[in-house]
């Protein structure tokens, strides 16, 4: 994994672009006008709720969905056009995508020839590979025999071994428990100091948070935030702790005028409000107190640093859930 | 690339004992039983099973009796003559299948050794119609047996019904004839023809090279072995869908070699399994049952591999063509009993009516068992066997060509259809669908 690491963002020019995507699937717009660029060296996370268009704005960059308009560049070329320029993408699927009955070893040599590397560098590759994640006292382990975190190392190690500058992953941590999930952020980490682009999809805000240099956040079809972690909480909230009130019962409109004023933004049918609030407990008090005067019955009210979750909250009035 | 998918098919073969015994042994099982079947049923010895009642118990019936018993087609099993009860008997073992056939020789009829046509008949057989093709076996055995093992009792009937319908012998001719008559006995007796018996009018002339029990042997092989060609390939082809669902498929798609490989890799992989999985079953025919592999191994490999390459093809163009496993297996089972049906590779398709016969000349099964018959009966070179030959060849070439195209069509189609893990067009429509309906 021989990469040479860039600074996120940098002047390097992104090894990934998506320019004004448009799929139409069915009357839908899955994808409406997604412009997205990728650089070599940073992980960035895409969030969204389920049908916002991640999957198949994963399969537009792989080259596998054609769009309506707009357009996709892998390396300077449309890897839909040019078979050659997906030799430097790499994808690793959401399932465990390896053969249960071969090896570690056996499976790596199987990907790696799939994926074209020659035979005299394949074994090189596949003993690189398994040092990369970490398998090498069970090399010669069948799959089946593996844990889940490190069944989920291998899924994506076997995507690496043409050693692409791109690599696309698809909830690569899903179903792992905390302590398999960290191996896998080391793992990740590793890669993006080698200079590897990433794009993420989780459902995992903690993931993002410790992973992602930059988030975009999709919603129809579109990406509706895009930028670091750190900007985005300071955009939404600036330097003050996130309010989240559940409330008993959907507010009337007089309600709903107190809330909005309160820059509160609903989710869930109204039931749900969250936005920015000092971080004096006078003022939540005080705060709190207007709600019951207007006649807001609440169940439950929470204070606390500002994160992704309440930016994806506001953003999408949808929470993500691990 | 295709090398790759090739050998995890084989490592994972390889792996599972389930699989090798359902690939390699199960076939040649099959074969044996088919086999046994083929050659015991139609070869030398019919071995039809007799219950034999004789209520007449003469010299002349048990001189017919004892001709059958001698029959190498015949197990004929006697029943102890105790009046009408026995009849019943004999009736019973023939409905409940413990005879296939009986025979009654009672006693209130007209004498064997007589002329007939004036009481009731001295011989009955006693049939079960769901086995109605064993009355005209016995009724040959019978005729068989009276002219050949009783010649003089055939004669002396015809010489008493010809005094009684138009001459009368003198005392000499009477003496004359019944010197004849015995010594026709005495060479029956003695095995000798007496030039009676219809079976000396016969001479026999097989247009096959080998012998009928081989012909059968090489019929049922080629049967057996493309049947479970079939049905191997489909199971090895349906692991595209299992690729689909395990995300595989997902990982290969967005490498440089595309759907291709799969699809390549597999076809080969199809290919050679096919090939091992007919050699085992000829090479059982070969030391088991004496079939002539080692003479015809060039054409026996050529056709072994076209019907392989056949199998494999159609098996591919299945599974692209599929949406899920269990919609493969659904469709591949139900085609692949009828082809086989239909084409022989279940019951010979001589046995069959005109028009399924016809029908058969549409099934790949058809065309494999007409090269291998070629072959191992006709002694056919390999142009002479080029029409079966050709269709295999040219429908593994389509279904190749369109298992490919598919592959394509709905990973890359214009529309965007693609057939991985997670489609995510039916995904997204689905789950937008259904947050319009809950706002």
């Amino acid at each position: 994994m021989s990469h040479s690491p860039t600074a996120a963002g940098g002047p390097n020019p992104p090894l990934l672009q998506i320019s004004q995507a448009v799929k139409m699937l069915g009357g839908w717009r899955a994808l409406d006008g997604v412009d997205l660029d990728l650089y070599p060296g940073e992980i960035l996370v895409l969030l969204g709720p389920n049908g916002a268009g991640k999957s198949t704005l994963l399969a537009t960059a792989c080259g596998r969905i054609a769009l309506d308009s707009g357009e996709v560049r892998l390396a300077g070329q449309d890897p839909r056009r040019h078979a050659e320029v997906r030799s430097r993408l790499g994808f690793v699927p959401q399932h465990l995508a390896v053969y249960p009955y071969l090896s570690v070893r056996e499976n790596l040599e199987v990907f790696g020839r799939m994926m074209g590397v020659s035979r005299a560098t394949l074994h090189e590759r596949v003993d690189e590979a398994i040092r990369w994640a970490g398998l090498a006292d069970r090399s010669d382990a069948h799959c089946e025999t593996l844990s889940g975190g490190m069944r989920r190392r291998l899924n994506i190690v076997a995507s690496l071994l043409h050693h692409p500058d791109v690599v696309l992953l698809d909830e690569p941590t899903v179903g792992v428990d905390m302590s398999a999930r960290e191996r896998v952020h080391e793992l990740l980490r590793r890669l993006r100091a080698n200079g590897l682009a990433m794009l993420l999809t989780t459902h995992d805000l903690s993931q993002a948070e410790a992973l992602a240099d930059r988030v975009a956040v999709m919603l129809d079809g579109r990406i509706c935030l895009q930028g670091s972690p750190s900007e985005l909480i300071h955009r939404e909230f600036d330097t003050r702790q996130e309010l989240k009130i559940v409330l008993r019962d959907v507010p009337d409109d007089s309600g709903v005028s107190l809330l909005q004023e309160l820059e509160l933004k609903p989710a869930h049918g109204s039931i749900t409000w969250s936005g920015p609030v000092s971080s004096d407990l006078a003022h939540v008090g005080e705060l709190t107190s207007r709600l019951q005067q207007a006649g807001l019955r609440t169940a439950e009210v929470r204070v606390r640093e500002a994160c992704l979750e309440g930016v994806l909250l506001r953003a999408t009035g949808e929470e993500l859930r691990l | 690339m295709s090398i790759a998918i090739f050998r995890a098919m084989l490592l994972g073969l390889l792996r599972d004992r389930g699989a090798l015994l359902m690939s390699f042994v199960l076939p040649a099982v099959f074969f044996v039983i088919m086999a046994e079947i083929f050659t015991a049923t139609t070869g030398d010895s019919l071995n039809l099973n007799v219950a034999v009642l004789d209520e007449v118990r003469d010299e002349t019936s048990a001189r017919l009796l004892s001709a059958l018993d001698d029959s190498a087609n015949l197990r004929v099993t006697r029943l102890d003559n105790a009046g009408d009860a026995d009849r019943e008997m004999l009736r019973k073992m023939v409905r409940n299948g413990v005879a296939d056939v009986g025979l009654l020789l009672p006693a209130d009829a007209d004498p064997l050794d007589s002329p007939g046509g004036f009481g009731p008949e001295p011989i009955v057989i006693v049939s079960d119609p769901a086995k109605a093709v064993a009355v005209p076996m016995l009724t040959g055995q019978i005729r068989q047996a009276y002219f050949g093992g009783l010649p003089d009792v055939a004669m002396g009937s015809v010489v008493e019904e010809l005094e009684n319908q138009f001459l009368s012998l003198t005392e000499e001719q009477r003496a004359e004839v019944d010197d004849g008559l015995t010594e026709m006995r005495a060479d029956a007796e003695a095995g000798r023809s007496t030039g009676w018996s219809f079976e000396d009018m016969l001479a026999y002339d097989e247009v096959a090279g080998d012998g009928g029990e081989l012909n059968l042997v090489a019929y049922s092989a080629g049967a057996v072995a493309f049947m479970f060609l079939l049905f191997a390939s489909v199971h090895g082809a349906v692991s595209l869908l299992e690729e689909q669902e395990s995300g595989v498929l997902d990982r290969v798609l967005a490498g440089p070699g595309g759907i291709a490989v799969l699809v390549n890799g597999k076809f080969l992989y199809l290919v050679l399994q096919g090939v091992l999985q007919v050699g085992v079953i000829f090479v059982v025919a070969w030391l088991g049952y004496g079939l002539d592999l080692p003479s015809h191994v060039l054409p026996w490999f050529v056709v072994t591999v076209v019907a392989s390459c056949t199998a494999a093809g159609l098996a591919m163009l299945l599974a692209t063509a599929c949406r899920t496993r269990r919609q493969a297996q659904t469709i591949a089972n139900t085609a692949i009993l009828v082809v086989s049906a239909l084409g022989g590779s279940m019951v010979p398709r001589i046995f069959m009516p005109e028009a399924l016969q016809k029908v058969g000349w549409l099934t790949p099964n058809t065309w494999a068992l007409e090269a291998y018959s070629g072959i191992f009966w006709r002694q056919d070179s390999l142009i002479e066997i080029a029409a079966p030959v050709g269709a295999m060849f040219g429908t593994a070439l389509l279904a190749w060509l369109a298992a490919n195209w598919i592959a394509q069509v709905r990973v890359h189609g214009s529309r965007g259809q693609v057939t991985a893990a997670h489609p995510p067009e039916k995904v997204i429509q689905k789950e937008i669908r259904a947050r319009s309906a809950a706002n």
